[in-house]
C-alpha cells in the first residue's frame, strides 16, 4: 500500500515567482480593485468553511436509526389492531420518550458546539485599491493581498510576497509544537509536504512572530482547511455499539418472527381457534420484544452525559457513549496531550558540564519578550526562556544593565544580538541557531576561561547533533566585549565566545504519568501518533513510563501493505513522522482489528482520524473543523478527565447490557413455556391481554435498572458487544425460566387441579416473580446482596411491582383481566420454588462463567 | 389426580427442558475446553474434573427427578423439604465456586 505524500496546494503558486503570481491571480502590488473583490466574492463564495449544518431535523432523525424501533412500532400497531389500546399507547410512549430524551441531549450538545464556533470570528487586513482596511474574514476572496502580525489567525491560503521574521504555530495541521519559520522565497519541489511549504500560510494557523503579507490563494471550501472539512460531510461510521444493536435486532426479529409463526401452526395445528390462536402467538411475539430497550439505553445515556459534563466531558453523539466506555485502545498526538503543548526551557549545557548560570542571564538579555508583571508575551522560545528565568527568580540579574544597541534577528543570519552596558563595558550577546552561531565564535568559555574554541569545537557540534536528534530545539548563546559606538552591524558579530546552548522541550504533563498508569489499569492501550520525530516521542514515552514496544516510522508504514499494517498496529506504541492520511490507515487497521478505537486530537489534519475513529474525542481549545468531527469534546485536554468518561460509559455499558441479557434470557423462557403449554394445554396457559399487562408490569420495574449501581471489576475492563455471547446466555439461562413455569403448569394441574382462570392466575405470579426477581441475580456476578448491592431505586421499584402483581389477582382490575384468587398452599409452594429457582440460576450463573467469559 | 391425561404430557416437557439445558451446558463446556486447550492427562484427573465441574448439571437431574416424583405423588411435602435440600446443595455449590473477582480472559 506505498503512497506517495499528497501535494497540498492544487496550483503550484509555491514555485512562481512574484510576477507570475500575480499574473495568475490578477492582482498586484495595490491588491484588488473594491469592484472586482465584489465580483470574484460573488464567483467564489464567502470565505467560510462548508461545516456541518447543525440541523434539529438531522438531530431528530437519527433518534429513529435503531432497529427495534421498527418491531416496536410493529407491535404497538398490532397491539392497537387488537384493540390492547393500553399496550399500544404503552410501547409508542416509551419510542417517544427515547426519541425526546435523545433529542434534548445531543441538541443540547451540538448547541454547545456550535456557541463555541460561533465566539469565534475574527477580521483581517486586506490591501485593496492600493489602501489597507480591516474587513470581516468571509469576505476576503481569492487574489486580496493580506497582512498578517502576530497573534493574527490566518484567514485564508496566503503565498507569501513579503515577510518579516514571520513564524506561526502549525500545529494544527502537523501537530509540530514548535513554529514554523515563513518566507517569501520560492519553493522548488514538485510535489511539496505541508512542512516543506514554508512560503504559505494555510487558514487556520497562527501568527506567533513577525509579520507578513501575501496574496490569497484560496478561500472557504477550498483551501486546506475547507477540503478536510468537505470529507467530514459523509455519514458517520457505525460504532460498535450500533453494529451490536443492530445484529441483536436481527436476532429478535428472527426469534420472534420464528416463534409466533410457530405457535400460531401448532396451536391451530391442535384444533384451537384460528383467531384465538393467532391472538395468542401475537401476544406471546410482544413478549418477546424488549420493548422498553430504546428507553433504557437512552436514559443510561443521558444520565451518562449528564455525569460526564459534571466532569467537564461533553457528549455531542449519545450513541458513541458506549462504546467510549468500550474504547481499548486509544490513539493519540503526544503534544498537549501527554506533553504540555508549549515550549520550555529544559536547561542549559556548557562545555564545563553543568548549568551556568551565565547562559541564562546572557540570553535573558538577548530577548525580545515584553514583560509585565508575571505576563510575558513575545516568541514562543522567548518567553520560554523568561518563565524559566522567572521560576527560579533569576531574572532580576539583569536589571543592572543597560540596553543600548541591537541587531535584529534575519532569516539569513538565523540570530540576532544585542549590546548592553554595566560599569561602562559593553558587551554583545548573540543568541541564535547553532550552525550560524558557531562558526563566528573564536573562543569558548569553560568554568570562567577563556580557551580557543577549535579545541572544542567537534565536541560541541557532537552535542548539537546528540541533541537534535533526540528532538531537542537549541540555541547557542555567545558574546565578546566590545567598544562603544553609535551603531552596531552584523560585522561586530564574529569572534564570539561561545558560552552554552539553550535546551528548548515540550516536557509531559504533570498528571500525564497518572493519568497513563489508570488508563493501563482499566484496560486502555495507549498508541502515539505524531508528526515528531521518533526519539522525541521515544523520550516523551520514557519520562511518563509508557513502555514502547515498537516504533514504526511514517516511511515504514508506507512501503507496507494492509495486512502488515494490521500486525504492525497491534506491535506497535509509537508512530513518528506521520501523515494524517497514515493516522486514518492505522486507525482504520485497529478497526478491522477488532478493537474499540478511541482516537484523541485537536488539529484540522486529525478530523479524518476523528470522523473515522469509533469514539473520536476533540478539545474546546480544538479547531472547529475537529470538533465538529468529534464524538466527545474534553473542556480540558487532560487524559485523567478522559480515564473518568471511560468510567462512566462502562457503567452505562454495563446497564444497558443487563437488561438485554435480562431481557432475552427471562422473556424468552416465558414465551416459550407459553407456547409449548398453549399446545398440550385444553386452555390457553394466559390470555392475550394477561401477558401484555404482564409485559407491562415488568417494563415499569426496568425503569431504573439505568441507575442500578454496576460492580467495581465490570469497569476494570473493556467490553465488547458479543452478539454470539448473548446467544449462549439466552440458550443457557431461557430454559431455567422455562423449566420453572413448567413445574408451575403441573403444580396447578396435579395439585391443585386448577381450572383455567386460577391455573392462569397461577402461573401469571409465578412468572412475573420469577422474571422480575431473577434481576437481582443476573445484575451481577457476586453473590446478589451480599457482596452486590443493587441500587435503592432498583429495589424499591422492583420489589413494588412484585408486591402489586402478588395483590392483581385479589383486585378488582385481576377480576377484569380474568385472573382469580389463589389458595394460601399455593403461595407456600410458590415462595419455596421461586427461591430455588433464583439459587439455581445463581448456580448457573457460577458455571456459566467461569465456561463462557465476557 | 386431576388431568391425568396430561402428566406423561408435562413430565415429557419437563423432561426435555432438563435434558435441553443439560445438553446446552455439556455444548457449552466441550467449547470452553476446546477453546482453552485443556488436556488432563490422566482419566483419574479428567473424571474428577468432570465432576467437579458437573456438580451444576446432577443438580438439574436431581431437580427433574424430586419433580416429576412429588408432583407424580401429590406431595407438597416432599416437594419443599426436597427443594429446601436442594437450596442448601446449591447455597454450597456456589460459595464453594465463585471465584472473587471474576476478570475476562
Amino acid at each position: 500500500m506505498a503512497k506517495e505524500e499528497p501535494t497540498v496546494i492544487r496550483k503550484d503558486y509555491w514555485s512562481m515567482p512574484y510576477e507570475d503570481l500575480f499574473r495568475t491571480l490578477g492582482t498586484g502590488e495595490g491588491g484588488l480593485s473594491e469592484g472586482e473583490a465584489q465580483r470574484r466574492l460573488e464567483a467564489y463564495g464567502h470565505n467560510e468553511l462548508p461545516g456541518r449544518a447543525f440541523s434539529r431535523f438531522q438531530v431528530l432523525l437519527r433518534q429513529f436509526k435503531n432497529p427495534i424501533f421498527v418491531i416496536l412500532i410493529a407491535c404497538a400497531i398490532i397491539a392497537g389492531f387488537f384493540e390492547q389500546i393500553v399496550q399500544s399507547v404503552a410501547i409508542l410512549s416509551m419510542i417517544a420518550l427515547s426519541v425526546i430524551l435523545g433529542f434534548y441531549n445531543e441538541y443540547r450538545a451540538e448547541k454547545i458546539v456550535e456557541d463555541l464556533r460561533q465566539a469565534v470570528s475574527y477580521k483581517a487586513v486586506v490591501i485593496r485599491d492600493g489602501k489597507p482596511s480591516e474587513i470581516n474574514s468571509s469576505l476576503i476572496v481569492p487574489g486580496d493581498l493580506v497582512s498578517v502580525y502576530v497573534g493574527d489567525i490566518v484567514p485564508a491560503d496566503i503565498r507569501i510576497v513579503d515577510s518579516k521574521n514571520l513564524q506561526v504555530d502549525e500545529a494544527t495541521f502537523t501537530g509540530e509544537s514548535f513554529p514554523a519559520e515563513k518566507n517569501s522565497d520560492v519553493v522548488d519541489l514538485q510535489k511539496p509536504t505541508l512542512q516543506q511549504l514554508c512560503n504559505c500560510l494555510f487558514m487556520g494557523t497562527v501568527v506567533v512572530h513577525g509579520s507578513g503579507r501575501g496574496a490569497v490563494i484560496s478561500t472557504g471550501k477550498n483551501t486546506k482547511l475547507g477540503s478536510i472539512s468537505r470529507s467530514l460531510t459523509r455519514s458517520h461510521p457505525e460504532t460498535e455499539f450500533q453494529v451490536g444493536v443492530r445484529k441483536y435486532g436481527n436476532m429478535l426479529l428472527t426469534l420472534t418472527l420464528g416463534l409466533a409463526i410457530g405457535i400460531f401452526s401448532l396451536n391451530a395445528a391442535v384444533g384451537h381457534p384460528l383467531i384465538d390462536s393467532l391472538l395468542f402467538s401475537l401476544a406471546v411475539a410482544i413478549g418477546l420484544v424488549p420493548e422498553l430497550m430504546p428507553a433504557i439505553v437512552t436514559i443510561s445515556l443521558s444520565q451518562g452525559a449528564r455525569n460526564m459534563s459534571k466532569r467537564r466531558v461533553i457528549v455531542k453523539r449519545l450513541v458513541s457513549i458506549e462504546d467510549f466506555g468500550n474504547i481499548d485502545v486509544l490513539c493519540t498526538d503526544k503534544t498537549g496531550t501527554m506533553t504540555e503543548g508549549k515550549i520550555f526551557l529544559k536547561g542549559t549545557w556548557s562545555l564545563a558540564g553543568d548549568e551556568d548560570p551565565k547562559i541564562l542571564h546572557y540570553s535573558l538579555l538577548c530577548t525580545h519578550a515584553a514583560v509585565v508583571g508575571e505576563k510575558v508575551t513575545g516568541n514562543p522560545m522567548d518567553i520560554a526562556i523568561w518563565e524559566h528565568a522567572m521560576g527560579r527568580n533569576e531574572q532580576e540579574s539583569v536589571k543592572s544593565y543597560t540596553s543600548v544597541d541591537e541587531i535584529p534577528f534575519d532569516y539569513q543570519r538565523r540570530m540576532m544580538s544585542t549590546i548592553v552596558s554595566k560599569d561602562g563595558r559593553y558587551i554583545l550577546i548573540t543568541k541564535g541557531a547553532p550552525e550560524s552561531v558557531l562558526p563566528r565564535c573564536g573562543h569558548i568559555e569553560v568554568k570562567g576561561r577563556s580557551e580557543a574554541f577549535n579545541d572544542h569545537m567537534e565536541l560541541v557540534k557532537e552535542k548539537f547533533a546528540d541533541l537534535s536528534r533526540a528532538g531537542y530545539r537549541t540555541l547557542a548563546v555567545a558574546y565578546r566585549r566590545t567598544d562603544a559606538k553609535g551603531s552596531y552591524s552584523v560585522e561586530d558579530e564574529s569572534d564570539l565566545t561561545f558560552l552554552g546552548l539553550l535546551i528548548f522541550t515540550d516536557p509531559p504533563k504533570g498528571d500525564a504519568h497518572e493519568a497513563i498508569a489508570r488508563l493501563k489499569e482499566i484496560g486502555v492501550d495507549i498508541k502515539i501518533l505524531t508528526g515528531d520525530n521518533e526519539l522525541v516521542a521515544s523520550e516523551i514515552c520514557e519520562e511518563i513510563k509508557v513502555p514502547v514496544k515498537k516504533v514504526v516510522l511514517s516511511s515504514d508504514l508506507s512501503k507496507m501493505s494492509s495486512i502488515e499494517i494490521r500486525a504492525a498496529v497491534e506491535e506497535a506504541t509509537i508512530f513518528a513522522r506521520i501523515t494524517p492520511e497514515q493516522k486514518l490507515d492505522i486507525i482504520k487497521a485497529l478497526k478491522e482489528n477488532e478493537h474499540v478505537v478511541g482516537f484523541m486530537g485537536d488539529g484540522v489534519n486529525d478530523a479524518p482520524a476523528l470522523y473515522e475513529a469509533d469514539v473520536g474525542i476533540s478539545v474546546d481549545s480544538a479547531v472547529d473543523v475537529s470538533k465538529d468531527a468529534a464524538d466527545i469534546v474534553l473542556l480540558e485536554k487532560d487524559l485523567l478527565v478522559l480515564a473518568n468518561g471511560i468510567d462512566e460509559g462502562r457503567k452505562i455499558f454495563g446497564n444497558t447490557t443487563k437488561y438485554i441479557l435480562m431481557g432475552t434470557s427471562s422473556n424468552f423462557g416465558n414465551m416459550f413455556s407459553a407456547a409449548f403449554a398453549s399446545v398440550f394445554l385444553p386452555f390457553l396457559p394466559m390470555l392475550p391481554m394477561q401477558i401484555l399487562f404482564m409485559n407491562l408490569l415488568y417494563d415499569i420495574a426496568n425503569m431504573t435498572l439505568p441507575t442500578d449501581n454496576v460492580d467495581e471489576e465490570y469497569t476494570k475492563w473493556p467490553r465488547h458487544w458479543d452478539i454470539g455471547f448473548v446467544r449462549k446466555y439466552t440458550l443457557f439461562f431461557g430454559p431455567f425460566s422455562s423449566l420453572y413455569d413448567f413445574l408451575t403448569y403441573g403444580i396447578m394441574l396435579f395439585i391443585f387441579a386448577a381450572p383455567p382462570a386460577l391455573f392462569q392466575s397461577g402461573w401469571f405470579v409465578e412468572s412475573f416473580w420469577t422474571e422480575v426477581l431473577v434481576m437481582f441475580v443476573i445484575r451481577t456476578r457476586r453473590i446478589p446482596f451480599l457482596t452486590s448491592h443493587p441500587g435503592k431505586w432498583l429495589t424499591a421499584l422492583t420489589l413494588s411491582c412484585v408486591a402489586f402483581g402478588t395483590i392483581m389477582p385479589f383486585t378488582l382490575l385481576g377480576s377484569f383481566l380474568g385472573f382469580t384468587a389463589l389458595p394460601l398452599d399455593y403461595w407456600a409452594l410458590l415462595i419455596l420454588m421461586v427461591v430455588t429457582y433464583l439459587f439455581l440460576v445463581d448456580a448457573g450463573k457460577v458455571f456459566f462463567y467461569r465456561i463462557c467469559k465476557f | 389426580m386431576a388431568y391425568p391425561e396430561l402428566f406423561p404430557w408435562w413430565a415429557m416437557t419437563i423432561s426435555w427442558g432438563i435434558v435441553f439445558l443439560v445438553a446446552v451446558s455439556t455444548y457449552l463446556y466441550i467449547g470452553s475446553r476446546k477453546r482453552r486447550g485443556r488436556k488432563d492427562n490422566k482419566i483419574g484427573e479428567e473424571m474428577l474434573n468432570l465432576m467437579r465441574d458437573y456438580v451444576f448439571v446432577w443438580v438439574l437431574l436431581g431437580l427433574l427427578i424430586l419433580y416429576i416424583v412429588s408432583i407424580g405423588n401429590g406431595s407438597s411435602v416432599l416437594f419443599a423439604a426436597g427443594n429446601v435440600i436442594i437450596e442448601i446443595i446449591l447455597f454450597i455449590y456456589t460459595i464453594k465456586n465463585r471465584t472473587r473477582k471474576q476478570q475476562p480472559s
